[in-house]
């Protein structure tokens, strides 16, 4: 696979152009090219030539050959295809296939020959890719003239007006106004340049004590990420090698016969280096799970636009056993939610005495590890002002001479502790990251995407609000809509809460151990 | 290791450019002067003129410039210049580049700072990297997958440098990074590619966390996958198996090229049958699949590398290995035979057979170039069959001895080689063979096969009808006797006339070949025609092809055809009871024999016969005349006895030559043994491959050198000056392939300093300076290093020499001390080797160049002579031992050797011992080229002396 050099040598044996893609001494590579012409034989129709070191892979074009000189165990196929690749660009490039049309296009040749080999690796390009690496015709540089020109323009706009400026003040000093004015300005530049002294100092102090909990952050996320990856992966995994059974059996016979051979073969290979814990399998015989998902979109000069909020009880049991049972619920008393059971469920005992249980009490609740569970209750939320929404967003973008400040902020109600707070705002397609000129908490800037990620890791009665202010290029406000927000949180709309299992055969009364989670989530939270 | 080149642009010194004009022409604003002159300024840089002041011009006006093409030319005179002083410091004024470069990869063309990137991978100073670092981390998030592609390698070439892990702790996390979100197939493979040489648990963590998706990647990081498992498994032996399943998916991969890889990387890491089975079928279906000669080639290489290690396998395997013989090429078709030689067993060898008659039967009905060199290999192929298995042979003979009246001389000629061994070695074949035999005797047309055939004729007719019927058969072939009528004597000076001129001219062309058994002799140019073209027979079905012959002048076949007869009458007279009938056949005979002598001198024949054949035929007229017991049995037994055992020594012969090979094979005493019903370790072998890879790639780029005896060393110092001379030198002279390294030692015995010393080489013949001599200044009584580079282009012997120039500090001219010539021995360069014997005779008479030197040598015996010869000029015998035995005062042997350059040396050794006991004779040296056979002429006349 190494491709030691690519060479145009003339029939007589002159080195035209050669390109080294590894390190090699010159006397080497020297040695090596003038040996080639004295190997190639005439008459062979082949157009490789092996020797105790190299191999030289040809190709004649009219009175000079185009060779590579690789190792020994170079891929060959790959090596054929590089050399056509090769002789396709010399015609491109050179006028005349002879001595001097190539020494006269040699660092054309030279640049074209390192589109196609990088470091000994062939790269996968055509011919017109290769040209148009070599025109090097960009359209982001044409942009960035075009920008630098009106730059220009600009500053020389602002140049004339400075000018003028500076003119009528003149005009007006002549009038004969004088004083310690100039000194005093420039004494309070000074004190102004040691105030920014101090605060930056103590930015960077503050930065400090922010850091830990920063990183926390970004390590946390990825581990959960590459834990679903691979658990999923491995479920994946399972049933293909089943279906790999039926469809490639011949490629199972030959596994199959490999191992009785001798060879030790892991057929279902998990990545081992870097294993982490993955989610811990629930242990208690029940899981009860009550979520809200909010979809919000806020407007963005303040008011709710629309506002919508599901609720899900769902319960999960680990045994078949243990499927006998009622559940005893508690329901905050929000006027505004209404509770639907499932069409399984008792509703009178509900209603009654909020008690969840099955319509006919000899059957059991389904049981299973899988999914979330059984869907025992649902309700809605439709209604609400903007007191009952979690968070509000103010964003303010305002154009000020050649840059655009953008100032947000946040306000939470109290309702909630909100953790993991992330407001991610759109940008314009930037080259660089804007510039944050205050922010309370972190933000980072995704290129790839050209949003501004701004997240608060937890925000409870001491941040009710806070704000972040960033500064990019002139455009138009209308880009930083819609802001998506992401958030959970503990509490509930709902305030359900469980209190208690009642199992309804055997056990001795004692109330069996159960879990309960409690979430409210964002699925689409948007300030349009 | 010396400083590694990275480009060679050819640099005409017809035209030299001149530093001043390059200097104005950077400094003015026309683009297209600019890129001249730095092209100019590159390639004066490349033939080691560094003009420093050029270094600052082009700072200061190259390096604001706009032009893409001379920010390019920028990159490669930099990449080219030296950036280090000489104690290894970077130079202050590259500082000056970092700006520039940094600029560079901040530059909105993304095209720019691709080639920068690409640059950096090529710079090998930390310092100068160091500033740069933060950029090309900022490069890899770039939009333009041609900016991250390049901007990966740079961070794998950094952090591959002494202390580039300290420059980029986290790149590996960062590429790991990269990967996961790459799409662009070019970056995905560099950034693998980073991972496997920087990080290799984490590539092979990425590669284990996708194992479903390897089978959908692109070829070329399927390529790189391949790599990282055999480098993985040759450290991790344990771990092979997680791999396998990986390597056996790719097995059904679209491109080729990752088959082939595929293929390759099973063998290296498993030996178990079914792997070796999978890597071969695979070869087998891209030999077929594959239409390039050079892709098939390569192919049956490594066929051939599975059967020398897993033989057995490639025994299931012979068929499809033997389709290949569909493609038209010569070499190919060679190489195939030649693997499928080797696995010929009990089982497959019919089917073998019939496949290669099919051959044989195809060549008849194309009219193909090369059909008769094809048809003369087959035959070749299963004449080597019918030697390894009798058996076959039956089945084949008859179809091979229709090809006896073929046009292609050697293809007849191994046909009728074939069947003489045949009928000795296979007596129940005799009967149907000289049937067949007499039956198609008068198709054989070429005067080489005749004589061949009328010897089997001669020697193995033994039943009374079959003696009738070959007696009967040569009669036929000869026509009606006389061989020359008056009628044809009758217009005598026309034929005379026109045949005259062209044996005038042939006698004119005679010249010496080298005879089959080494004997250096002189050949009629009438027979070297019937050599070397065939002589087919004019018109001649109604007079027979054996007058045909003889009309043209061949006397050797009329000698053979007496001796024949000969022979048949004697045994006749064995078997024939009636007397009467026995005459007559004799009588006959000597009427034969007769008319052929009368022929000879008569001057219808185109030259008068020759005294060999003239003897040869009156002896068996005499013989004929009067035989006795004696003679008979000397003509009837000893004559096929002395064929048996020539026979029997080939084959002994072949048969050592195999045991040796075998001999090798063997199991070692303290190998383990193999219970077939417990679990075979053969799956658990070794990797043999281990650095294989690594080895190859040191080995091309000349990094690879053995670690050599320091005694030896020794015995090659060269004293340059003598020990008066103010300056003492000596070399150490090493030959390597291409180049010749001296490295010089140089100690002043003065006691002032000497400046500006400077070694100044010269050389003579195919010798060329590498570099320009640099000055150097020595203090009192101490001694330094000065290393040389010499570059070797074809095997002659060189001279180096020169002189050393120095000056001291009171006397201000130069003084000059002369240097000892060095000379280059070529027997450095040529290496023993081995050619065919007709290789060796079709070089001979092609090659130009002879040098013939006379024996001249105290040495009395003929062998030690030779031996002393082949010893002194490190050559190959190619004449076999059992040739030279005996003591009859001659000896004749060819010698054989091969350039590193690929150049032939055949040498032919004639001597004769004397009778006052001193060897005479000439050692003939003939080569492509002038060089070589002077050279090593000029060595064989200094070793031939004695024994020194």
């Amino acid at each position: 696979m190494v491709v030691l050099a690519a060479s145009i040598v003339s029939k007589s044996g002159k080195v035209l152009v050669s390109r080294q893609y590894v390190d090699m001494s010159r006397i080497r590579i020297e040695g090596l090219l003038a040996a080639f012409p004295k190997l190639v034989g005439m008459g062979k129709q082949h157009t490789y030539i092996e020797t105790d070191n190299v191999r030289y892979v040809y190709q004649p074009i009219e009175a000079l050959f185009l060779l590579l000189v690789t190792t020994k165990q170079s891929n060959i196929l790959e090596d054929l295809d590089t050399l056509r690749m090769l002789s396709k660009l010399v015609p491109e490039y050179s006028m005349s296939l002879d001595e001097d049309g190539i020494g006269r296009a040699a660092f054309e040749l030279i640049f074209a020959f390192d589109e196609v080999i990088s470091l000994g690796h062939k790269e996968s390009v055509t011919v017109a890719q290769v040209k148009q690496y070599c025109e090097m015709e960009s359209h982001e540089e044409k942009l960035h003239k075009l920008v630098m020109q009106s730059k220009i323009n600009d500053t020389k706009d602002v140049m004339k007006r400075k000018a003028n400026e500076i003119d009528k003040s003149k005009i007006e000093k002549t009038r004969g106004e004088k004083g310690g004015f100039s000194s005093m300005s420039s004494m309070g530049s000074r004190l102004d340049s040691s105030f920014s002294d101090m605060s930056i100092s103590h930015g960077s102090g503050g930065g400090f004590g922010s850091g830990p909990s920063f990183g926390m952050l970004s390590d946390v996320e990825p581990i959960n990420t590459k834990a679903k990856d691979r658990s999923r992966s491995s479920v994946t995994a399972a049933p293909k090698s089943s279906g790999m059974k039926l469809g490639k059996s011949g490629k199972n016979q030959l596994m199959e016969s490999l191992k009785a051979e001798g060879e030790d073969i892991i057929e279902d290979v998990k990545p081992t280096g870097q294993t982490r814990a993955a989610v811990a399998a629930p242990t208690d015989p029940f899981t009860l799970t009550v979520e809200e998902k909010l979809n919000v979109a806020l407007r963005r000069d303040g008011g709710i636009s629309s506002f919508d909020m599901q609720g899900t009880l769902s319960l999960q049991i680990l045994n078949q056993e243990d499927g006998f049972v009622q559940v005893q619920i508690e329901t905050g008393g929000n006027p505004d939610i209404l509770f639907k059971t499932h069409p399984n469920i008792n509703r009178e005992l509900f209603n009654s005495e909020s008690i969840l249980g099955l319509k006919r009490p000899d059957q059991p609740f389904p049981t299973g590890q899988g999914g979330d569970g059984v869907g025992l209750l649902r309700w809605r939320m439709q209604r609400a002002d903007e007191s009952m929404v979690p968070l509000t967003i103010n964003c303010w973008p305002s154009v000020s001479g050649n840059e655009t400040y953008v100032s947000i902020e946040y306000e939470a109600s109290s309702m909630f502790d909100l953790t993991n707070v992330i407001i991610s705002v759109p940008l314009p397609a930037l080259r660089d990251a804007p510039i944050v000129k205050q922010c309370d908490g972190d933000w980072r800037y995704d290129s790839r995407n050209s949003v501004v990620e701004w997240s608060i890791l937890l925000i409870d009665n001491s941040n009710r609000s806070g704000s972040m202010e960033f500064v990019v290029p002139p455009v138009d406000s209308s880009v930083f809509f819609p802001i998506s927000v992401q958030f959970a949180a503990t509490t509930t709309y709902s305030g359900l809460k469980v209190n208690g299992m009642i199992p309804l055969r055997g056990g001795g009364g004692a109330t069996p151990r159960f879990v309960q989670r409690t979430q409210l989530i964002t699925q689409n939270y948007q300030v349009v | 290791m010396d400083k590694s080149s990275t480009l060679l642009v050819h640099y005409d010194k017809g035209t030299p450019a001149v530093a001043k004009e390059i200097k104005e022409a950077l400094e003015g604003n026309d683009v297209e002067a600019k890129v001249d002159a730095m092209k100019k300024a590159v390639m004066l840089l490349l033939n080691g003129e560094t003009i420093p002041q050029l270094f600052i011009t082009i700072i200061r006006y190259v390096l604001p410039s706009e032009d893409h093409t001379i920010q390019k030319l920028l990159l490669l005179y930099l990449e080219l210049i030296e950036k280090t002083d000489s104690k290894g410091k970077v130079l202050p004024e590259m500082i000056l580049i970092c700006q520039n470069l940094r600029n560079n990869l901040m530059h909105p063309n993304e095209y720019i700072r691709g080639v920068t990137l690409r640059f950096l991978c090529r710079l090998k100073e930390t310092e100068i990297v160091e500033p740069l670092t933060p950029s090309v981390l900022q490069n890899l998030e770039h939009r333009h997958p041609f900016v991250r592609r390049n901007a990966i390698l740079a961070v794998m070439s950094i952090y591959k440098l002494p202390n580039g892990e300290q420059l980029f702790v986290d790149a590996p996390e960062m590429i790991e990074k990269a990967l996961s979100t790459e799409q662009d197939p070019s970056a995905k493979r560099n950034a693998f590619l980073m991972l496997f040489t920087c990080a290799e648990e984490r590539a092979v963590y990425y590669l284990l966390s996708n194992v479903d998706k390897v089978s959908d990647w692109n070829e070329s990081l399927q390529m790189v996958v391949l790599e990282l498992i055999r480098s993985v498994c040759k450290t991790k032996p344990a771990e092979k198996g997680k791999y396998i399943k990986i390597i056996i998916s790719l097995l059904s991969a679209t491109s080729s090229a990752v088959i082939y890889e595929c293929a390759g990387t099973l063998v290296s890491l498993s030996s178990a049958p079914t792997a070796i089975r999978a890597a071969a079928n695979t070869y087998c279906q891209l030999l077929l699949s594959q239409s390039d000669n050079n892709v098939k080639l390569i192919l049956l290489d490594r066929l051939s590398e599975l059967k020398s290690s897993h033989r057995d396998i490639m025994v299931e395997l012979i068929i499809d290995v033997l389709r290949v013989l569909s493609s038209p090429n010569l070499d190919i078709r060679r190489k195939t035979l030649d693997i499928a030689l080797d696995l010929i067993t009990h089982h497959n060898i019919n089917e073998v057979v019939q496949m290669l008659k099919k051959e044989v039967v195809k060549t008849q009905s194309g009219e193909l170039e090369k059909n008769g060199e094809y048809r003369q290999m087959l035959i070749q192929a299963i004449h080597a069959c019918a030697v390894k298995f009798p058996e076959v042979a039956s089945t084949v003979v008859h179809l091979l001895m229709d090809f006896l009246g073929d046009s292609n001389v050697a293809s007849a000629l191994d046909v009728i080689s074939f069947v003489r061994e045949i009928i000795e070695t296979n007596p129940k074949l005799r009967v149907s063979i000289i049937t067949r035999l007499l039956d198609t005797f008068y198709q054989i047309r070429a005067g080489k096969v005749c004589p061949c055939a009328l010897w089997i004729i001669g020697e193995y007719c033994l039943s009374l009808s079959e003696v009738e019927n070959g007696i009967s058969t040569i009669k036929q072939c000869l026509g009606e006797l006389p061989f020359y009528s008056v009628s044809e004597e009758s217009a005598p000076t026309e034929t005379s006339k026109k045949i005259q001129p062209t044996s005038s001219a042939m006698v004119s062309s005679r010249k010496p070949v080298i005879l089959a058994d080494g004997t250096y002799a002189t050949q009629s140019a009438a027979s070297e025609t019937t050599f070397s073209t065939p002589t087919v027979v004019q018109g001649a079905l109604t007079s027979g092809n054996l007058r045909a012959l003889l009309l043209t002048g061949d006397f050797f076949l009329g000698a053979v055809v007496a001796c024949t007869l000969t022979k048949l009458v004697l045994r006749l007279e064995e078997v024939q009871s009636s007397k009467t009938e026995v005459n007559k056949t004799v009588t006959q005979a000597l009427l034969i024999m007769v008319s052929m002598l009368q022929l000879g001198q008569s001057p219808a024949s185109p030259h008068p016969i020759d005294n060999d054949s003239y003897e040869r035929i009156v002896l068996c007229i005499k013989l004929l005349c009067h035989r006795n017991d004696e003679m008979k049995k000397i003509w009837l037994e000893s004559c096929r006895q002395s064929f048996v055992k020539m026979i029997s020594e080939k084959q002994l012969r072949e048969m050592e030559e195999l045991k040796a090979k075998t001999q090798t094979t063997h199991a070692q005493p303290d190998d383990l043994i193999d219970f077939f019903h417990l679990k075979s370790r053969k799956g658990m072998s070794q990797l043999e491959l281990e650095d294989q890879v690594q080895d190859d790639l040191k080995r091309a780029t000349g990094e690879f050198t053995k670690d050599e005896n320091d005694a030896n060393k020794l015995n090659r110092i060269l004293q340059l000056t003598g020990f008066s001379d103010p300056v003492y030198a000596e070399a150490y002279v090493t030959v390597h392939h291409y180049d010749i390294a001296l490295e010089v030692t140089v100690i002043n015995r003065t006691k002032e300093t000497l400046q500006n010393l400077c070694l100044e080489l010269a050389t003579m013949g195919d010798l060329k300076l590498v570099e320009r001599p640099q000055n150097y200044s020595l203090a009192p009584a101490t001694s330094m290093q000065i290393k040389a580079n010499i570059k070797v282009s074809s095997t002659e012997t060189g001279v180096i020499f020169g002189n050393i120039v120095y000056e001291t500090s009171n006397v201000m001219e130069r003084n000059v001390v002369v240097l000892n010539d060095i000379h280059i021995d070529i027997m450095d360069y040529i290496s023993p080797a081995v050619c065919s014997d007709v290789a060796f005779r079709t070089m001979w008479a092609e090659f130009e160049w002879e040098n013939k030197v006379a024996v001249n040598t105290k040495i009395e015996n003929e062998r030690e002579f030779l031996d002393h010869i082949i010893k002194s000029t490190n050559m190959k015998c190619l004449t076999g031992p059992s040739e030279l035995e005996g003591e009859c005062g001659f000896l004749a042997a060819n010698l054989y050797a091969k350039s590193v350059f690929g150049e032939d040396a055949l040498v032919n050794v004639s001597i004769e011992k004397q009778t006052d006991g001193a060897l005479s004779g000439y050692i003939r040296i003939r080569s492509k080229t002038q060089g070589i056979a002077l050279s090593l002429g000029d060595k064989i006349t200094l070793k031939q002396k004695g024994s020194s």
